[in-house]
């Protein structure tokens, strides 16, 4: 290969390459891509093609994220071979002999691959940029993974963790981006081909030890990758100039060009389709892709027979999340213009600008780690990068230029450089961390729109297995913590939202869940406020990252020494950062809980960290929170897609009217803070419970529930009660519902309300108590007063009325239901020594005892808690009557209590009045001979209206019709004795008697709901 | 207490190690059980806690010993644990007690898995919540040795648990440990309950868990871990021959198992049924535990009352069980004042053993036997005409007791005596007159309830 014999240069270059990222078309890596020539043209064609401006940002973007990325590929291969030792023994040494066969490859993987690529593919002139860009087109988020890898960079097995972090962590950007890196490597393969593949298996291996899920994550980068190789193929291909072609048959690598090409069939869909006439495989895969999300693997497996079909295949699945994503980025631009560069250069750009918070978190772990690289680094070739990228940029936002000049300031100073990067790592860092915060107490929080839930259901309903349905939980923890941390899970319009795929097996389904989680999630609201401001920093962070790689790689020989500590930080990225969602979630929390910890010290810690790691002793503290940066960072800038954006734009624009509310949605944002330092405590408690989730040691008692109060603002005294309701408006305050029992979704329910203070509470009571209209209505208006109370965690005599007088008017319109809700209630509340009408209530309470639950052991406590004075209560004691009336079935008894009954226990005796005038009939009938009197039933069974003036025949004679009536009913014999008087056959009955069915019996066996009745008796 | 030395009390504490590593590794439940009997006041365990006291770092002993390190996920919370106790914190002893319960759990479960339970292991078991789905697997393992060691890890979580909750409950906090116990135990029992030689163990737990239910006042929760017992078979009363010492626990287990269900049904007023497991409690109950047979007395005599068998004197007596003693002799005189006398003397009493709702349906028996001796006197005064007992008898007889009624009333109650069998006649109501059957009027419940 000719690559080889330049790669010696190129060592050094690629590092410089992929520091310069953007814009290095230096004569350096250019000559080290000597290979170019081939490139050459191809890239030119390409250049041709679409206007230079717009091919350099493109390229430029892409360019760097290929270089970086593949640079992280590289180093994280031969990270993974040193460090992993014996897991990663074979990926290690699939590497070594091919670092060797191929030359000083170690170094070379890094910058050759990325000079190679961008060299090689593209012209080596000016053009290898633009080169690079196509390549990494797809890849223009790759900054983001770069980052993580820059962040990851201290150690060459950082790398690992980073790719691995962002194929897990970052969902559709992630899985791009890595995909690109495995473009680029295959692109590198194109020239080696072996080499891939060891790089793959190594892969698998080290996740393997990792995670389990880690081996399937590669498994879908390594499509991925495939896939995207194909896409720069592709465009050079079906253009007029065929960069891919020229360059494989240049590079005399067929084999690698086939392997390309297949990639090129699967990938290249996206640029090919927008860009070029299509080939006719091209074509036939476009058509694939545009009807589903997966056409597009499909497509490549048909145009190309190539062994890479294999993984595409198993990959599938995973793919589709993956295509979504790209679909956002890609298709449109590419169908709406004729000139695909040209939109590519645009999404690009925005893509491009989004990353700077990616960089951030780049920035933050790199300036740690690279510092003395980047002194070792000639300066003049990042300036030199800078430049060019900036006469290439224009079209990329102001702020790049500024970012680059910055940088290059930067690379004058090395040392000062590096300062300024850290600077600006520590203004981003409290968002990360706060939005990590977050993210770790969303899902215990459960903030969550009902749109969200139905969206949550939605995905559990297409579960089939335990495997899918743990997997769907935890794709949706971390969609869950992404759109909190973005701000946008109550923006966003989870009805419209397309389902995530499910990983079809345990191995894909990390994937799965980190490509996809990505991709809905993001549209940080927050980010965009600060975009601007921030973009100019973390640009030129962004480069001075880039530059330590390259100081980095040019040091690679250096380095080895090194390459120990790397491993076991390698080791401890893995376990940080966990591939699986499984893992995944496990380091969320272990951040958080880590971060809620050191919080007050956050900022000085960074930016101490920094220093510390200068000295060569990096803290796990300190990379456990790169991780988490680079993970943040990653995501958002995936969802840094320009529809993304829109939609972003739209939503901010809402919360800007709402006053107040932003912060909230924001998720307690630090800067928040000083205006809503209930928030902030908020934030606090939520982490504590979720920590206490953890299993840590915490008991619930240790959480401060009081810090997550509302207080409702609404004025309305009228409100009606639903369920899960409005979406969230201006004005609402969003009511937390928080099931800590479990993290389960299900468990999880949340509310939007307008909530009122107690004071509106209390004259709603009144107006309800002196309304006229119906049970409904007040019922309907009571709970709604319920539920502001249970909201606000109002809990005194105003709640306590509030449920007595529920309780109440349940009883009278005899819905039972809602009545054990209230006194259920009321039970709480007097426990917890509330006043109210507690005698009322204990004898309500032993009555629905006795008369409908007889549950004898509930009357048993019941009875036991009564004290001594409430024994010697009016309604108590009646009560207690009742009770042994009951229990021995003294009838008489019983209807002179039912009539002599305080407050409302009549209602509640109504309920058991049927039954007891029955069993006292058969009783009668059984013990009487030879006749019962009915004017005598009509009294012992409070048929009489008024039993004082039993003896004026007047008063009782309606009840005696009642009576007899009642008795016919239910199958009594009645005679007539010579008096005239009405006489119940004692014995004849005693055979005959029966319950009738209930006429007004429903067919759920609770007449009072059915609702004629219902609105007959409560109107 | 005496000055302990540093050295003592490392010396105290490894031993403590070795003897509990030693135990486990040579599956000998007689040593680990004391060593896991945190609240039996053992003078081996106090001087354990008070080094335990003088030793802080306990934890880097567990560590250092290589044995003991295997063990440490149970050894530090057990020592802590441990040393909670003596020092009177309950609450915390029980907290760490059940952590330590937990990953004897887990431990045992990593044995039965890997036959070398690693740290690796209870980290990722237990880290990920795998408890439940480990308890799954406990159901298939078969060492029974280690299930002498949790009955005591059983009795001891309970026993703490209501120590935390009295502790708690003193400090004005909510008490809920027990509650907790409550659902560890459920879970443990779940995972014992099914076939093998864990059944026995199941029925150990389920005992506990009785204990708790009852504590706590939601004996409703004991119907799922009867019926799940009794769908199982889980004992054959014939199996465990009584004098087996290796089943001694069986039949503690069985004695105790009877007793609670008993008494459920005494809830339930099932009487016979009651009747049946609590005689058989009785009867296999141990002869020197006197208090058990007390407690045991305490719901046999209510039952054997309402289904008409009176308890002699001295059994009474010798139970020091007084509270019945005027019950029954209302009962003999057909006294009702005094029943209701004694009803309310002792109704705190008796509402919280759960009798009271028994003993008050013991009114109509008391009105039968009233009636019964107003009948008798009456056929010593006419015989021909004693058969026919006016109600207004009955009223002045009620009155002389004090009892005010009317005669509607005693009508009713009569109608309802007979109703009930507990009268043989009818009730004539325009005479308002009884008209007794000559034939056995006041039949006998002889061991059936009423209403039968």
């Amino acid at each position: 290969m000719t690559s080889q014999g330049v790669e010696p240069v190129v060592a050094v270059d690629s590092r410089s390459t992929e520091a310069v990222d953007v814009g290095q078309p230096h004569g350096y890596s250019y000559p080290s891509s000597h290979p170019g020539p081939q490139s050459l043209p191809s890239s030119s064609g390409q250049l041709t093609v679409s206007s230079s401006g717009y091919h350099y940002d493109p390229q430029r973007q892409m360019s760097v994220s290929g270089d970086t990325q593949e640079g992280i590929n590289t180093a994280s291969h031969a990270s993974t071979s040193t460090n992993l030792g014996a897991e990663n023994a074979q990926a290690y040494s699939g590497y070594v002999p091919y670092s060797s066969s191929t030359v000083p490859y170690n170094y070379t993987s890094v910058g050759y691959q990325n000079s190679f690529y961008g060299y090689h593919l593209q012209g080596n002139d000016s053009s290898t940029q633009q080169i690079g860009g196509d390549q990494n087109s797809g890849a223009a988020y790759q900054p983001l993974s770069t980052f993580q890898n820059s962040g990851s960079y201290v150690a060459p097995t950082s790398y690992l963790g980073t790719y691995y972090n962002a194929g897990d962590n970052q969902t559709g950007t992630g899985y791009e981006t890595n995909s690109y890196n495995y473009q680029t490597s295959l692109w590198n393969d194109g020239n080696y081909h072996s080499y891939p593949y060891h790089h793959y298996s190594s892969y698998t291996t080290s996740s393997t030890s990792s995670a389990q899920s880690s081996a399937t994550i590669s498994g879908n980068s390594l499509y991925y990758q495939q896939q995207y190789n194909n896409w720069p193929y592709y465009q050079s291909q079906p253009a007029p100039i065929v960069n891919g072609a020229a360059g494989l048959e240049n590079t005399s690598a067929t084999s690698l060009q086939s392997a390309g090409y297949s990639a090129e069939g699967a990938s290249s869909g996206y640029p090919y389709i927008s860009n070029q006439p299509p080939p006719p495989g091209t074509t036939s895969w476009r058509e694939d892709s545009r009807p589903s999300g997966m056409p597009s693997f499909q497509g490549k497996e048909a145009v190309t027979p190539y062994h890479l079909n294999k993984n595409w295949e198993a990959v599938a699945p995973g793919m589709q999340t993956h295509h979504i994503n790209q679909s956002s980025y890609f298709q449109q631009p590419l169908n709406s213009t004729p000139l695909p560069n040209e939109k590519h250069a645009n999404e690009q750009k925005v893509l491009y600008s989004l990353a700077p918070n990616l960089q951030h978190a780049a920035s933050n772990q790199v300036p740690e780690n690279f510092q003395p690289p980047l002194q070792t680094v000639p300066l003049t070739e990042t300036r030199q990068v800078s430049k060019m990228q900036i006469p290439t940029n224009p079209r990329i936002a102001p702020n790049v230029g500024v970012s680059m000049l910055k940088t290059q300031k930067e690379s004058c100073i090395v040392s000062a450089a590096t300062k300024p990067a850290y600077i600006s790592v520590s203004v981003p860092k409290p968002s990360n961390q706060s939005s990590s915060e977050d993210a770790a107490g969303a899902i215990t929080k459960g903030t969550f729109p009902p749109s969200f839930c139905a969206y949550v259901e939605r995905s559990f309903a297409r579960c089939k297995d335990d495997a899918q349905r743990s997997a769907n939980q935890s794709i949706l923890k971390q969609m869950i913590t992404m759109a909190t941390a973005d701000g946008t899970l109550f923006t966003k319009n989870w009805d419209t939202e397309p389902l995530f795929s499910l990983p079809v097996d345990q191995s894909q389904q990390s994937l799965v869940s980190d490509s996809s989680l990505p991709t809905h999630k993001r549209s940080p609201t927050r980010r965009k406020s600060r975009w601007e401001p921030i973009a100019d920093e973390k640009l030129g962070e962004k480069l001075t990252s880039v530059d330590s790689h390259s100081a980095i790689d040019a040091r690679w020989g250096q380095v080895e020494a090194a390459e120990k500590k790397v491993d076991s930080k390698i080791s401890e990225s893995k376990s940080v950062n966990g591939w699986g969602g499984f893992k995944y979630a496990s380091f969320q929390q272990q951040s958080a809980l880590q971060k809620f910890g050191q919080r007050p010290n956050k900022k000085q810690r960074f930016s101490d960290t920094s220093s510390v790691t200068e000295n060569g002793d990096p803290s796990s503290d300190s990379d456990k929170e790169q991780n988490l940066t680079k993970y943040y960072a990653s995501a958002i800038a995936l969802a840094n897609s320009p529809e993304e954006k829109r939609k972003r734009e739209n939503r901010f624009k809402r919360f800007e009217k709402g006053q107040g509310n932003q912060a909230e949605l924001t998720n307690f944002r630090p800067k928040t803070a000083g205006g809503g330092s209930m928030y902030t405590r908020r934030a606090g408690a939520l982490l504590k419970a979720k920590s206490y989730e953890d299993g840590c040691n915490k008991a619930v008692e240790d959480i401060d529930w009081d810090s997550l109060t509302v207080k409702g603002t609404c004025q309305e005294i009228e409100k009606r009660y639903l369920r899960l309701t409005s979406a969230p408006d201006p004005s609402t305050v969003i009511v937390i519902c928080i099931t800590l029992y479990s993290s389960d979704m299900h468990d999880l329910h949340t509310s939007f309300l307008d909530v009122r203070p107690e004071e509106v509470l209390e004259k709603a009571l009144q107006m309800v108590q002196s309304s006229q209209k119906n049970y409904l209505y007040k019922c309907d208006q009571l709970k709604s007063i319920r539920q502001d109370l249970t909201v606000q965690r109002i809990q005194n005599a105003l709640t306590v009325k509030v449920y007595e007088t529920h309780a109440r008017l349940a009883l009278e319109a005899g819905d039972l239901p809602e009545f054990n809700q209230c006194l259920s209630q009321l039970k709480r509340l007097y426990a917890e020594g509330i006043q109210g009408c507690y005698m009322e209530f204990a004898a309500y309470n032993l009555l629905s005892i006795i008369l409908h639950s007889n549950n004898k052991s509930d009357l048993l406590s019941s009875m036991t808690r009564l004290s001594a004075k409430a024994k010697d209560d009016e309604a108590v004691k009646h009560s207690l009557a009742v009770h042994s009336a009951v229990s021995s079935g003294n009838f008489i008894l019983f209807f002179r209590l039912y009539k002599t009954a305080p407050n409302l226990n009549t209602f509640l005796m109504d309920l058991y009045v049927e039954k007891m005038r029955f069993e006292a009939v058969q009783c009668m009938s059984k013990s009487y001979r030879p006749v019962i009197p009915v004017s005598y039933i009509t009294c012992a069974l409070g048929f009489s209206k008024a039993i004082q003036m039993e003896d004026s025949q007047d008063t009782s004679i309606d009840g005696v019709e009642e009576c007899e009536e009642w008795l016919r009913a239910h199958g009594a014999v009645l005679t007539v004795d010579n008096n005239g008087e009405l006489q119940l056959d004692a014995k004849a009955s005693s055979t005959t008697l029966y319950m009738p069915e209930q006429e007004d019996a429903v067919a759920h066996g609770d007449a009072s709901l059915a609702v004629d009745d219902f609105l007959t008796r409560t109107s | 207490m005496a000055y302990l030395s540093m050295g003592e009390a490392h010396r105290r504490i490894t031993d403590y190690l070795s003897r509990f590593s030693d135990a486990v590794s040579s599956q000998d439940a007689a040593v680990l059980s004391p060593l896991l009997a945190v609240s039996s006041n053992s003078a081996s365990l106090q001087s354990l806690a008070d080094a335990l006291n003088v030793f802080q770092d306990s934890n880097r002993l567990v560590g250092q010993m290589e044995r003991s390190s295997q063990l440490a996920e149970i050894l530090s919370p057990l020592l802590r644990c441990i040393q909670s106790y003596r020092l009177g914190r309950f609450a915390d002893a029980y907290v760490a007690l059940e952590k330590a319960a937990k990953y004897y759990f887990v431990f045992f479960f990593c044995l039965f898995v890997s036959k070398i339970p690693t740290l690796f292991w209870f980290m990722t078991v237990w880290r990920w919540g795998f408890f439940s789905a480990f308890l799954q697997e406990f159901r298939n393992w078969e060492t029974p040795w280690a299930m002498e060691a949790l009955y005591t890890l059983a009795l001891e979580i309970r026993l703490l648990a209501e120590k935390a909750d009295r502790e708690l409950a003193s400090s004005g906090k909510n008490p809920e440990k027990l509650q907790g116990a409550g659902s560890f135990l459920m879970r443990v029992f779940g995972a014992l309950a099914g076939k093998g030689p864990k059944r026995a163990g199941a029925l150990y737990v389920a005992c506990q868990l009785f204990k708790v239910y009852f504590k706590l006042g939601t004996v409703h929760l004991c119907r799922s871990v009867i019926r799940s017992i009794e769908t199982a078979r889980i004992f054959d009363f014939e199996e465990f021959p009584v004098k087996d010492k290796s089943t001694c626990n069986v039949n503690l287990a069985q004695v105790t198992y009877m007793y609670y269900t008993g008494r459920l049904e005494v809830y339930n007023e099932n009487f016979l049924v009651a009747d049946q497991k609590l005689t058989y409690a009785l009867m296999h109950c141990s002869p020197r535990k006197e208090t058990n047979k007390r407690m045991i007395l305490k719901y046999l005599i209510p039952v054997k009352l309402s289904i008409g068998i009176l308890p002699k004197q001295w059994l009474i007596e010798k139970y020091n069980l007084i509270e019945y003693g005027e019950v029954v002799n209302a009962l003999k005189k057909g006294d009702l004042r005094l029943l209701r006398q004694a009803l309310r003397e002792h109704e705190d009493r008796f509402l919280r053993s759960g009798v009271y709702l028994v003993l008050e349906k013991l009114e109509l028996l008391v009105y039968q036997r009233l009636i019964k001796k107003i009948y008798v006197l009456q056929k010593q005064k006419d015989p021909s005409k004693a058969h026919q007992v006016k109600l207004e008898n009955i009223v002045k007889a009620l009155k002389w007791l004090e009892l005010d009624m009317d005669i509607d009333e005693v009508e009713c109650i009569v109608a309802i005596l007979i109703y009930k069998n507990l009268i043989k006649g009818y009730i004539a109501h325009k005479s308002k007159v009884v008209v007794l059957s000559k034939q056995d009027p006041f039949p006998k419940l002889n061991g059936k309830p009423v209403g039968s």
